[in-house]
Formats: C-alpha cells, sequence, structure tokens
C-alpha cells in the first residue's frame, strides 16, 4: 500500500504542474472583472492603420467607391466582426460608396448585418450609397470575373435586385474602378486572395483586417507596398474604432476598444503565469 | 442588469457553457455542442451555396427560363459543368468512381495555371525586391536615419528617448522601413534560407549562416506565438461579452 501512495509533490513541484482549472479560473477572472469594472485604456494607433484610415479618407477626396470583402465566419467574430462595423461606420459617415461581399459562405449573415447595422445609423440608402452583392462559390473565379464584369458574375445582388437597376452600379463595372479594397479575412481564403487576383493583377489599392494568427503572415505584403495597410486582430479594431472616436463619427462602435484593459491584463496574467511554470520548472530539477 | 428575453440569446449562451465545460474535462455536453455546431454550419452552407450559386446559375437558366430567355447554345454549355459536378457523386459508386478523376483535373489544371503566374509575380518577384537594398536607401535614408539616432543619443535625457534612438536606428521613424532595417531583412532571408539548404552538410561558412537563420527563425516563432495568444484571448473575451452584454446584461 505504501509503495504504491503517489509521491507527495514538493512546492516546486506543484508549481511547475498548477492544475489547468486553476489556470483557467485565473484567465477568466482576470478577463471578466476588468469588463464588469468598465475599465478602459488608451490605444495608441499604429501607422498600418492609421494607413488604412488614410486609404478611406482619400476615397471621399476622390469620390471612390470602396469593396469591403467579408472573409470570415462566426468562429472569428470577436476579432472581425469590430474591424467590419468600424470601417463601414468610417466609409458611411464620410459618404464613400460601399459595396459588400463575401467570399467565405459562412459569413454571409454577418456581413449583412454589419451592413444594415451601420447603414441604418447613417440614413444610407440601398442601391444608391450601398450595395450587398452577397456570396459566390469559386474565389478565384470570383475575383479575376469582377475584374472584368462585376455585373456578369453578379448579375444580381443579395438582394436579387439586378444590378443594372441599381443607381450606383452604373459607375461601377469592374474591380479597377474602386479606390480600395479592405478584405476582412480570418484566413484562406482572404486577403492573399485578393492581393494574388486583384492587386497584382488589376492594380487596385488593398488593405487587410486579420485574425492576429495571421497578422505575422500579412506583415511582408505591407512591407512590400502590396498592402496599403492591415489591422491586426482586436487590437487593430480598437486602433480603427479610436480613430472613428476621435475624428466625431457619431455611435462609434467600443466592441474592441473595451476589450483592450482585459486583453491587457490577461497578456500580464500569462505572462506571469509563464515565470512561474519555468522557475518551479528549473527549482525543482535543481533539487533532483 | 438586463436579463435577455430573447431565446436565441439564451440557447447562445448554453451552448457557450456547454462548449466551455470542455475545460474542465470531456462530456456529453460539450460533444452534443460540437455536434450541433458542425450540423449547423453544413446546413447553412448547403442553403447559402444553393442559393446564390447553384441555383442562380446553373438549374435556374437550364430547367426553369425557356428558350427564349436562355439559347440552347448556353443550355448545353451550362450542362458541361452539370455533368462535370455529378462526376463528383461517382465517389459512391466503386464501379464508376474512375470519372471521378476527370473533374479533377480539369480543375487542377485550371487552379495551377490561374494561381502559378499570380503567385510568382505576388509572392515571389514583389518579396525579392523588397528584400533588396536599394541605392536610395543606402545613401538618402541610412544616412539620414544615422543623423537623426544620433541627435536622438546627443539628447537622451529619459527611458523613452533610448527607446526612440533604438527604434529610430533599427526602423527609421514609424512606417518609413528606413534605418538598418532593411539589411537587417536582407540579412535574415538570405540566413534563414541557408538554414533550409539540406543537399550539403551544415559547415565551414554555412555554419554560422545557417545558425544566424535560426536566430531569424526563432523570433519569427516567437512573434507568431505572441499573436496567437493574443488571437485566442481575443475570441474569449468577445465571447464573455456576448455573455455579459447581450445575455446578462451587466456591462
Amino acid at each position: 500500500m505504501t509503495a504504491n501512495a503517489p509521491e507527495k509533490k514538493t512546492f516546486w513541484q506543484w508549481l511547475a504542474t498548477i492544475d489547468r482549472r486553476i489556470l483557467y479560473l485565473v484567465m477568466c477572472l482576470v478577463v471578466v472583472i476588468p469588463l464588469i469594472a468598465m475599465l478602459r485604456s488608451t490605444v495608441e494607433v499604429t501607422s498600418p492603420v492609421q494607413d488604412v484610415f488614410n486609404a478611406i479618407e482619400s476615397l471621399a477626396v476622390h469620390q471612390k467607391p470602396l469593396l469591403v470583402s467579408v472573409d470570415f465566419d462566426p468562429t472569428s467574430r470577436a476579432e472581425m466582426y469590430p474591424m467590419l462595423t468600424a470601417i463601414l461606420r468610417h466609409a458611411f459617415a464620410r459618404r464613400v460608396k460601399v459595396v459588400e461581399l463575401g467570399i467565405w459562405q459562412t459569413g454571409f449573415g454577418l456581413a449583412q448585418r454589419a451592413l444594415n447595422e451601420t447603414a441604418t445609423e447613417y440614413g444610407m440608402k440601398y442601391g444608391e450609397d450601398y450595395v450587398f452583392l452577397g456570396f459566390k462559390v469559386g474565389v478565384d473565379a470570383v475575383i479575376l470575373g469582377m475584374g472584368e464584369n462585376i455585373k456578369k458574375t453578379f448579375p444580381v445582388d443579395a438582394r436579387k435586385i439586378p444590378l443594372d437597376s441599381s443607381p450606383m452600379m452604373s459607375s461601377i463595372r469592374k474591380l479597377s474602378d474602386f479606390g480600395l479594397i479592405v478584405s476582412i479575412s480570418a484566413g484562406t481564403p482572404g486577403y492573399q486572395d485578393w492581393l494574388l487576383y486583384a492587386q497584382a493583377r488589376y492594380h487596385v489599392r488593398t488593405a487587410a483586417g486579420t485574425t492576429a494568427v495571421s497578422a505575422a503572415d500579412a506583415y511582408p505584403y505591407l512591407g512590400s507596398g502590396q498592402l496599403t495597410g492591415l489591422l491586426a486582430g482586436m487590437k487593430g479594431a480598437a486602433e480603427y474604432e479610436a480613430l472613428d472616436a476621435q475624428h466625431g463619427f457619431k455611435q462609434a462602435s467600443t466592441l474592441a476598444s473595451t476589450a483592450m484593459p482585459a486583453l491587457s491584463y490577461a497578456h500580464i496574467a500569462i505572462i506571469i503565469l509563464v515565470i512561474i511554470g519555468n522557475i518551479g520548472f528549473f527549482a525543482s530539477r535543481r533539487r533532483k | 442588469m438586463h436579463i435577455s428575453t430573447d431565446p436565441w440569446i439564451w440557447i447562445s449562451a448554453l451552448l457557450t457553457f456547454c462548449i466551455f465545460s470542455f475545460l474542465v474535462k470531456d462530456n456529453p455536453l460539450y460533444k452534443f455542442a460540437e455536434h450541433v455546431f458542425v450540423g449547423v454550419s453544413m446546413g447553412y452552407t448547403i442553403v447559402v451555396v444553393t442559393w446564390s450559386t447553384a441555383w442562380p446559375d446553373l438549374f435556374e437558366p437550364l430547367f426553369v427560363r425557356n428558350f427564349a430567355e436562355v439559347s440552347i447554345g448556353a443550355k448545353v454549355l451550362l450542362v458541361i459543368p452539370m455533368i462535370m459536378g455529378l462526376f463528383y457523386f461517382a465517389a459512391f459508386i466503386p464501379k464508376i468512381n474512375w470519372t471521378m478523376r476527370i473533374p479533377m483535373s480539369f480543375l487542377y489544371g485550371y487552379a495551377m495555371g490561374v494561381y502559378i503566374p499570380s503567385d510568382i509575380q505576388a509572392n515571389l518577384l514583389k518579396q525579392i525586391r523588397d528584400t533588396l537594398l536599394t541605392p536610395s536607401w543606402l545613401t538618402n535614408r541610412l544616412p539620414q536615419d544615422m543623423k537623426a539616432t544620433v541627435a536622438l543619443v546627443a539628447h537622451t535625457r529619459s527611458f523613452n528617448t533610448i527607446v526612440d534612438a533604438l527604434l529610430m536606428f533599427i526602423r527609421g521613424p514609424e512606417g518609413s522601413r528606413g534605418g538598418i532595417g532593411p539589411l537587417i531583412i536582407l540579412i535574415g532571408a538570405i540566413a534563414t534560407i541557408t538554414y533550409f539548404i539540406f543537399s550539403r552538410e551544415h559547415k565551414g561558412i554555412l555554419k554560422p549562416v545557417a545558425n544566424t537563420g535560426i536566430i531569424f527563425l526563432m523570433i519569427g516563432f516567437g512573434a507568431s506565438f505572441g499573436y496567437t495568444v493574443m488571437a485566442r484571448l481575443s475570441l474569449f473575451i468577445g465571447q464573455v461579452q456576448f455573455l455579459l452584454h447581450d445575455w446578462l446584461g451587466v456591462i
């Protein structure tokens, strides 16, 4: 009996092997408390986010339309939806005409919701100020088709209204008529497809909003100038929301901004836990 | 506190708890929520694909519209992709499952033809061009940024100005890709590619260069890991926001 009894852990061993449920509880508290306490933090705007903002500002000046591609689904809603609404709010506040579509079929509902929500706030009219093309199968074929003739690729929009009858689409025939493409992309297909087929072939300025996971992969495109700007994860969305608020756009969203303190504290907690785990690991190894 | 009365919000909240219950241990509630998620996603996908593409682009012009609206030639052209698509279902009939190779080979051929030129242009040539050091960087950007760095160092009064000087030295003014940044990128690219030379033993000059490549790779992995942590936390925070705002109405 004594031989089979579990060996009692030393403090250092316990430190190196803390039960994961305790860690989950710590993380939960670290996230929930700042949200309930409604803590706020200042968000410093980085240049890739400022570049996206400036690009949309230039659309307002040059009266060019914006193409927004909703390339995510509900699984990445927390990161991507605030980006989408922040960009749409900015565009509508500056009276930029918006065409929205999606190359992820499961993002259809979110794309529709974001457009309806923001367009109503600014009194934008469907068909005159914005159009939702919906979803079509075949990413590369869709983008290349739009590069030649949008109305052939999408004869009707998501509401089954022929594009020919839409006043704003009379001046938008192909991709090169857009001043900017913004792909809010949670993976593949996504911003890389817009770079491959729209930016490289039709030379349309392209910006991206990506999940934090894929942000590191997007930076080389930013450096090479292929991407006009970049919103990386929830932090990128919070920066854009801060820009919207700074410029006084009414009802600027705060979905991502309010999450920033919780995100910061959670990062600090993870760093502390990593240090504690390492101390426990090295101390228990030394004692052996 | 304004607890939601919307039944869909309640269903979402309960399914959220079912998924989070996996953190304690695997259990039937988690399995139930997982299966609901997969089923709903698949059902949603089928409906959206059918009504956005299959019906308006294939079935409607082929079977609903008459010859006055869609010419016979156009109808024949639609029959070809339909048959190609049906070949995929041959996977379920062993005797004729070889026919599946026809649409697959067609798709591969099409995809390669479209993808390779664009990929070379966007992912290879533009990235190589961006890695090269330009004469304007060497003659203008670098001396300018070094002067600015020296000026910042000369006026160093606080920790922040030391950081500013360091940033100016490494990358130049924000967003400019100046400083010694382009040189670091060039060294990083060469060293990392060298690490992936497996046809020669890493000896002599190859060894230190490949080891430098490992350092760059580790920095890259570290950055990716940091971003991954942020992404996962963001998803969790988003769901907590849903529970506290949409469901319980406490924030």
